[in-house]
């Protein structure tokens, strides 16, 4: 019995660690990913133009950094970017980039002509 | 064995005392002797038995014990430096004091030698010894050099030079022994340095670059350099290797550009050099001053940004409040995540040639005559020897001798250059005054070009870093003679010169493997990094000469070889040759289609380096902006101007992170120095990159995205052309 105690007292449930929170392809292509990036991009971001190159500039990285802060909290604006770029890599960011595109071209038959 | 207090030796306890009652026995300084040195009774005989429990102990049994014993009974500084001091230079007729001296030099090489950390065969006794032993050996450099009665290298050439003066036919194993043993000692002299990760407790100046090279010169070790390096050959042959393995050791690091500014301007560069140093810092201060708190830091400021769907973010401080880029920045300074890094894959060791170092203004002015006199005499005979002995891949080289060999070779041109150059200033010269290049033509033929690809190809594939590094530096100086040669008012010069461009020009295996270099730059090290940069950027200015090479170049080129071989016929010679009777009017036409022909050719050759990878190379060196020099700052510059207007694929370019650079670099915080004469050119070309940028966001939104990515080269020329390439085909 006294044995059996033991046994018992030896057997330690240890609760499982919270899975770490990844950039990966998944969060990246999820609704606050990519998609709210076009979203936002079509209808927030703005340029002053010519004669302002700088300012125009410190907006657009500001427009990144915000969103990667949103999407990515934990890392920072340079590391989060370098992520980013290497998930493009794969093959089913790279499926969805093309798609992007050619939602883009004017018609879809365009490249045959040149 | 277990001392009283529990401490245990290291040594045997027997091997101790038998090694120490040797050094006893050697002889020593007394009172009454008026504290000369004395030498034993059987000194040589002990001289002799240390040598021997040194080999068969130490070498057979793979320990370090006795050379451990040796450093700790001082035997060195105590007798060995004391027995060499006392052979006086009117006494070489002596053959005892002869032999005396000789079987000291026999002790001081092996331990001398270098320690080296990383063999397979390493046992406890080297983990214990070595850290002991490499202090002690900064010790013996330092006496030896420093050393006050005599000069102790000078003596050791003294034991050589008797072997050193028989023919080389007559020497017998014996003398090439003693010469060997000379060089060996030199070597081991120039080489030790302290660790990289020990801090020297003594004096550095005594030990230091410029302490050795005083000495050498003070003791007359250059001219033994220089007196074998100009007779090999004929009165040395295996002697090259060490020889490279000196003067790889006495130059590594050298500034060369320091080394020949004028004595009479070497004041003023100081001043300005200071005044340079004085300005970075005052803008340095001034971008953080602008940065920081007006008040106290327990002002307790907080602001915080309204996000968008009514989310706020709070930051402190009251740089957060000035305007939104700082409170961004301040936003992210906060993160503590970091992910995970690889470390830099450098060389740390005494074969690593990246780190500068500094001479003194004696060391210098010595140095500076010694390279002159090399270069005059010795670089021909013994790079030319040791090529051939490379290619033969001859049993005395070792794997780090062509590294050390190409580097040297690297510095030289590169220190020829600027000789030539400061010649040049000095005065005007009349053209049968210019030196030709043949003081340097033992580098500049077919055979070192297959030796160097073959380098550069190996030590790719190999993924040896520092060796390729080495190579890409020599090839980078023998493009830069090459193309100054080419403008060089001799005849001979321009012709050899254009030859080589020529070959260089057509072969595309050198092409591939420039641009493959470039393309895969990945934690190689900043060395590394400068070297590919360095080649590639040179590479690409000298064909992008050499190509636009105008009609008229060429025809009087044509004509040159033309008029050679009718002096050749009238001679005598013949030749079947049938270009000889070509009219002036063809020669236009054939050198028009020629130079057209190149200008397509190398526009193909200059699209490989507009890769992601060629860029991120580029963008990894521009972000180490703070700490680069002007040239260096220019190659990046070129590149970026030739990637965006010259090859007009400016959307490789448009990467948030490359943005966040450029616009960093000018912006700051960190920024450019703003006074610096570079600033303006970086000012313009990021302005315009980023004009470029913005009006193609707005043209096509979908490079919002695009933006984040490294683009396929297929969506890239979509990008950049798609729309355009449409206009232009309606009209």
């Amino acid at each position: 019995k006294a044995k059996q105690a033991v046994d018992a007292e030896v057997e330690i449930t240890r609760k499982p660690r919270a899975p770490r929170v990844r950039l990966d392809e998944n969060r990246l292509l999820s609704a606050n990913g990519i998609p709210k990036l076009r979203n936002r991009a079509k209808h927030h971001l703005k340029f002053k133009g010519k004669g302002h190159e700088y300012s125009d500039a410190a907006r657009l990285l500001s427009f990144y950094q915000l969103w990667l802060d949103d999407l990515f909290p934990k890392a920072r604006f340079l590391d989060a970017l370098a992520m980013v770029e290497k998930m493009g890599h794969k093959k089913r960011m790279q499926m969805m980039r093309m798609e992007w595109i050619n939602e883009g071209k004017p018609k879809p038959d365009n490249d045959d002509l040149f | 064995m277990e001392f009283g207090d529990g401490k245990r030796d290291v040594v045997d306890p027997e091997v101790r005392a038998y090694v120490s009652s040797l050094v006893t026995a050697l002889g020593g300084s007394g009172a009454d002797e008026d504290g000369r040195y004395v030498l034993g009774d059987d000194a040589l005989a002990c001289l002799r038995d240390l040598k021997k429990w040194l080999k068969l102990y130490d070498e057979k049994a793979n320990r370090l014990d006795v050379a451990r014993c040796l450093a700790e009974s001082n035997l060195v500084g105590g007798d060995l430096l004391q027995i060499l001091a006392a052979w006086p230079e009117n006494a070489t007729e002596d053959r005892l004091k002869l032999k005396i001296a000789l079987a000291c030099l026999e002790l001081l090489v092996p331990l001398t030698w270098p320690l080296e950390k990383d063999t397979q065969a390493m046992t406890v006794n080297h983990h214990r010894h070595i850290p002991y032993l490499q202090i002690a050996q900064l010790g013996y450099k330092r006496s030896i050099i420093n050393f006050d009665g005599a000069r102790i290298l000078h003596t050791a050439v003294r034991c050589a030079l008797p072997s050193m003066a028989e023919a080389i036919g007559d020497r017998s194993t014996r003398d090439e022994g003693i010469i060997k043993l000379l060089l060996y000692f030199v070597r081991n002299i120039a080489m030790i340095a302290p660790p990289p990760n020990i801090q020297y407790e003594g004096d550095e100046a005594e030990i230091s670059r410029s302490a050795t090279v005083d000495a050498f010169d003070y003791q007359d070790i250059l001219h033994l350099l220089l007196t074998v390096s100009s007779t090999m050959g004929e009165e040395f042959n295996t002697q090259d290797v060490v020889l490279l393995d000196i003067l790889f050791h006495l130059i590594k690091g050298v500034d060369i550009e320091k080394l020949f500014v004028d004595e009479s301007k070497a004041d003023n560069t100081k001043i300005d050099e200071l005044k340079r140093l004085r300005q970075k810092e005052a803008a340095m201060l001034r971008s953080y001053q602008t940065n920081a708190p007006t008040r106290h830091n327990r002002f307790g400021t907080m602001a915080w940004m309204q996000r968008e769907d009514s989310k706020m973010t709070t930051i402190s401080g009251q740089s957060a409040i000035i305007d939104s880029t700082k409170s961004l920045a301040k936003m992210d300074s906060t993160k503590k995540f970091k992910p995970p890094r690889k470390a830099l894959k450098g060389e740390k060791g005494p074969l690593d040639f990246d780190t500068p170092v500094m001479l003194n203004v004696s060391a210098t002015k010595h140095l500076r005559a010694f390279v002159e006199e090399f270069l005059d005499a010795g670089f021909n005979p013994l790079f030319g020897h040791l090529r051939k002995a490379i290619d033969r891949e001859a049993e005395r080289i070792l794997e780090y001798h062509p590294m050390q060999f190409f580097y040297l070779v690297s510095w030289l041109l590169e220190a020829e250059r600027i000789r030539r150059k400061g010649k040049k200033n000095s005065k005007s010269q009349k053209p049968e005054d210019v030196d030709s290049f043949s003081l340097v033509a033992s580098v500049l033929n077919q055979e070192m070009f297959v030796t160097l690809n073959r380098a550069m190809d190996q030590s790719f594939e190999n993924k040896s870093w520092q060796d390729l590094s080495a190579a890409m530096k020599c090839f980078t100086q023998i493009l830069l003679t090459v193309q100054e040669m080419s403008e060089s008012p001799l005849e001979d010069d321009q012709e050899i010169a254009e030859n080589i461009l020529n070959r260089i020009f057509y072969e595309e295996t050198t092409h591939d493997r420039v641009a493959n270099i470039t393309r895969t730059y990945k934690d190689q090290g900043f060395g590394y990094l400068d070297s590919c940069t360095e080649l590639s950027h040179n590479y690409l200015r000298i064909l992008e000469q050499y190509s636009k090479q105008n009609v008229d170049m060429q025809v009087r080129s044509r004509r040159r070889v033309r008029r050679k071989k009718k002096v050749a016929k009238a001679a005598g010679e013949d030749q079947g040759d049938d270009d000889i009777d070509e009219s002036d009017g063809e020669d236009e036409s054939k050198a028009e289609k020629v130079s057209s022909e190149r200008k397509f050719d190398f526009k193909r050759f200059a699209a490989r380096f507009v890769t992601q990878g060629c860029i991120d190379t580029f963008v990894t060196f521009t972000g180490y902006y703070n700490d680069l020099k002007p040239a260096q700052l220019k190659r990046a510059h070129r590149f970026f101007y030739r990637v965006a207007f010259k090859q007009e694929m400016s959307v490789m370019l448009f990467r948030v992170d490359i943005v966040a650079l450029l616009h960093k670099m000018i912006k700051g915080p960190e920024g450019l120095d703003p006074q610096a004469s570079c600033f303006k050119e970086w000012d313009e070309l990021i302005k315009q990159i980023l004009k470029k940028c913005i009006r193609k966001m707005q043209e096509q939104p979908e490079l919002v995205v695009e933006m984040l990515f490294s683009k396929i080269n297929s969506t890239a020329h979509y990008l950049e052309y798609g729309y355009e390439k449409q206009t232009v085909s309606a009209k």
